[in-house]
């Protein structure tokens, strides 16, 4: 009989440590039991990412410093410090009202769009690319450094449309789950169009199936959320039918691409107080 | 093994999934996923199975799970497993060569792939995306073993 070779395999080891990282895997897919620990790294990992930025940045500051000739340094110091000072006063002042700008844009189009004013402006700390252009999971992270207390559940708009809602705060952060993200569902309408649509799991793309002998659009028709679901806000546009894909011979798949990029926004705001307009 | 060659593993190990997730933006465009952090811990296991064994692959793989998964054990479980398979093998491994162990290394990085769309993202389950992640994954392994192989002789 012909003999195995000895190996480093102590199966009961590789046995109890397969059947911890199953009960893990069980305990965190089913209750989410782990997700205050990893929101808790989400949110180390975003502080890393911004004090390494800028320990970077004064780096390359130092490094482009040096490489200035010495003579000149100390000839013109005084002169250059004093145009320095203006130049980084000016740049802060010039982004500093570009900000408020953009934020006071943002503002007024949420205030015209949203007709309340009981909304909170952040800017984003990150969005969860590494999941967005693959998988389900689209998630984006907001910088909330006064720690302005955010409930679950709070719709999240962006650009001139909503993008999403509230999921959890951590640390100063607030991780906002999208509306493509495949366990999001939106109440949407479009004409005598009704449903709840799911996101695709894809990039501003969210979908319902609907029974193909009641659907009354075209491609192209413009789709509004129906705020059924008590959390968004009835008669926002948010975004357009871009595709209609049979599944049965009686059912039909809805595609709706969605109005806003979340990519190219960086500002959000979230809609504090329940209004009385759902 | 010391615990300071354990954090040089786990190191390159952080590294390689670090990588899969900033390259992986761009080659999910053209239904590739990248899978080099799974490749090099695959690679330790191969190239020292004696030093790393159960305890060590579990907690490699909570280590990736807290820094890069959407869930704790997914990276754990794998890692378990493909330590153990490669533990059973190991010898036969040695007679391999290196088509045949890229061919083994990849079909198990597409396995951790598919297993993580079934799992996590089944609406975006591909088997385009698994194909040609195996065809490129085991192109990647060459480098990577011969990589991996350079820096542990220098390092151990």
């Amino acid at each position: 009989m012909a003999r195995y070779a000895p190996t480093n395999t102590p199966i009961r080891n590789y046995a109890v440590a397969f059947f911890l990282s199953v009960f893990f895997l069980y305990a965190d897919i089913t209750h989410q039991t782990f997700s205050p620990l990893r929101g808790i790294m989400n949110g180390s990992g975003l502080y890393i990412q911004d004090i390494s930025r800028s320990i970077f940045e004064n780096i390359s500051f130092t490094f482009s410093s040096l490489k200035q000739n010495k003579y000149l340094l100390q000839e013109n110091k005084k002169l250059r410090e004093q145009a320095l000072q203006i130049g980084i006063k000016d740049f802060i002042e010039k982004k500093d009202n570009e900000k408020k700008t953009q934020v006071s844009d943002f503002q007024e189009t949420l205030f015209s769009t949203l007709k309340t004013s009981d909304i909170n402006v952040f800017k984003i700390a990150s969005i969860d690319l590494r999941n967005y252009f693959c998988c389900s999971s689209h998630k984006v992270f907001l910088h909330n450094p006064n720690k302005i207390k955010i409930e679950k559940n709070f719709s999240v708009f962006a650009g001139t449309s909503y993008v999403g809602q509230t999921k959890k705060t951590f640390l100063n952060f607030i991780e906002v789950i999208l509306l493509s993200d495949n366990e999001h569902v939106l109440p949407i309408k479009s004409d005598l169009l009704y449903c709840d649509a799911r996101g695709k799991g894809k990039p501003m793309l969210i979908s319902c199936k609907f029974d193909k002998y009641d659907f009354k659009n075209q491609i192209g028709d413009i789709v509004f959320t129906s705020g059924l679901g008590g959390i968004f806000l009835k008669n926002i546009e948010i975004g357009f039918i871009s595709e209609v894909i049979p599944i049965t011979s009686d059912e039909i798949e809805i595609v709706i691409t969605l109005k806003t990029n979340p990519l190219e926004e960086n500002f959000y705001g979230i809609i504090s107080i329940d209004t009385n307009e759902i | 093994m010391k615990f300071s060659n354990h954090l040089i593993v786990i190191s390159s190990v952080i590294f390689g999934f670090w990588l899969d997730d900033y390259l992986n933006q761009f080659s999910i465009k053209y239904s590739i996923e990248l899978n080099f952090g799974f490749l090099i811990f695959s690679y330790w296991v191969f190239a020292m199975p004696e030093k790393i064994q159960s305890l060590a692959a579990m907690l490699y793989g909570l280590a990736v799970d807290l820094f890069f998964s959407n869930v704790i054990g997914y990276n754990m479980l794998f890692f378990v497993a493909t330590s153990y398979i490669i533990h059973l093998y190991v010898f036969r491994f040695r007679i391999f060569s290196y088509f045949q162990l890229s061919v083994f290394f990849s079909g198990f990085s597409t396995f951790y792939i598919a297993f993580k769309y079934l799992l996590l993202s089944p609406y975006n389950y591909s088997y385009f995306v698994l194909i040609l992640s195996f065809l490129v994954n085991a192109i990647l392994w060459i480098g990577v073993y011969l990589m991996m192989r350079a820096f542990r002789r220098r390092i151990f």
